[in-house]
């Protein structure tokens, strides 16, 4: 038995705070279980208890902390995706873009100011 | 700035994708130093662009393409109706834009529109079906692509409403044959 009766304490995590770890202690013979949770800038770490519900909030814990690194997983993998269908619209953007500027100049146009495109004195074309 | 300097003619040897790719890098630099005041810019600008008069249309059939892969995309695996409709939509779109008799530029411009409108939908449609399971920070990163789709839009719509109000003179300068925009 351990030294002291099981206590729990935050078993259920409130939704702001965050599990950025958990871990066991060992002593005595006993292990404890503890989580370390941002509260604000701060991350502290909190013991949560011992004995078989410690266990089972363990695992629940871990439980958990797989299905967020899973929707991490899935968010970048779409984020991936997305970025991939902007590339070739940038691309054609680009290309478009290029050749009516070319176009412009070649016209005599110049822009004026990085905005309206007026015709260079004396270089209207034929 | 370097320039890659050899003859149009020469690099048509290198595959299409490389040789529109060494042109357009000419061309930006050459835009560069046309904007900066060099006036040795200009008429290799010219030059070019007599020597590829297609040069714009040469960039049309992968902007279709690309239009394609997005609507596979946007259709999804069952999504029929959609795979459809959608290109008969932008058929539409396209052909309002364009006019009659479109020049090579025209026409590039034109296909950029609908690809950056379809693209834009695509991502307000994701958006606004997955609005309710997103964390903040995705729904950021979801408005922040929305707004550069947005702006990527209006920028090309912006320049094609510029390329036409210049009238028939830039369209002579990308392809001869052609005069034909409202002056």
């Amino acid at each position: 038995m351990p030294p002291f009766p099981v206590v729990l304490r935050f078993i259920r995590c409130p939704a702001f705070v965050t599990i950025r770890n958990v871990a066991w202690e060992e002593r005595g013979g006993y292990r404890y279980y503890y989580r370390s949770v941002r509260r604000g800038a701060r991350v502290v770490k909190e013991y949560v208890g011992t004995g078989p519900v410690a266990e089972a909030t363990a695992q629940l814990d871990e439980e958990n902390r797989r299905k967020r690194d899973e929707e991490a997983k899935a968010w970048e993998e779409e984020r991936r995706r997305m970025e991939a269908l902007e590339a070739p619209i940038e691309e054609l953007c680009d290309a478009a873009e290029t050749l009516a500027r070319a176009a412009l100049l070649a016209a005599g146009y110049r822009q004026h100011n990085r905005g309206e495109w007026r015709m260079r004195r004396g270089d209207r074309q034929p | 700035m370097a320039t890659d300097s050899r003859d149009p003619e020469k690099r048509q040897h290198e595959s299409p994708t490389l040789e529109r790719a060494a042109v357009l890098k000419e061309l930006k630099a050459l835009i560069v130093r046309a904007q900066d005041g060099d006036e040795g810019a200009v008429p290799r600008l010219r030059e070019i662009l007599r020597a590829r008069p297609e040069l714009a249309r040469e960039f049309v059939d992968p902007a279709v393409q690309t239009e394609r892969s997005m609507i596979e995309t946007y259709a999804g695996g069952d999504g029929l109706a959609v795979r459809e409709t959608l290109p008969h939509t932008l058929e539409a779109f396209r052909a309002k834009l364009e006019g009659e008799s479109p020049s090579p530029l025209e026409q590039l411009l034109v296909e950029r529109i609908a690809a950056t409108w379809l693209q834009l939908h695509y991502f307000e449609t994701i958006y606004a079906q997955n609005m309710d399971k997103l964390t903040i920070p995705q729904s950021e990163f979801h408005q922040k692509r929305i707004d550069r789709a947005h702006r990527r839009h209006l920028s090309a719509v912006k320049t094609l409403a510029q390329i036409r109000k210049m009238g028939p003179a830039v369209q002579i300068n990308i392809a001869e044959k052609q005069i034909n925009t409202a002056g």
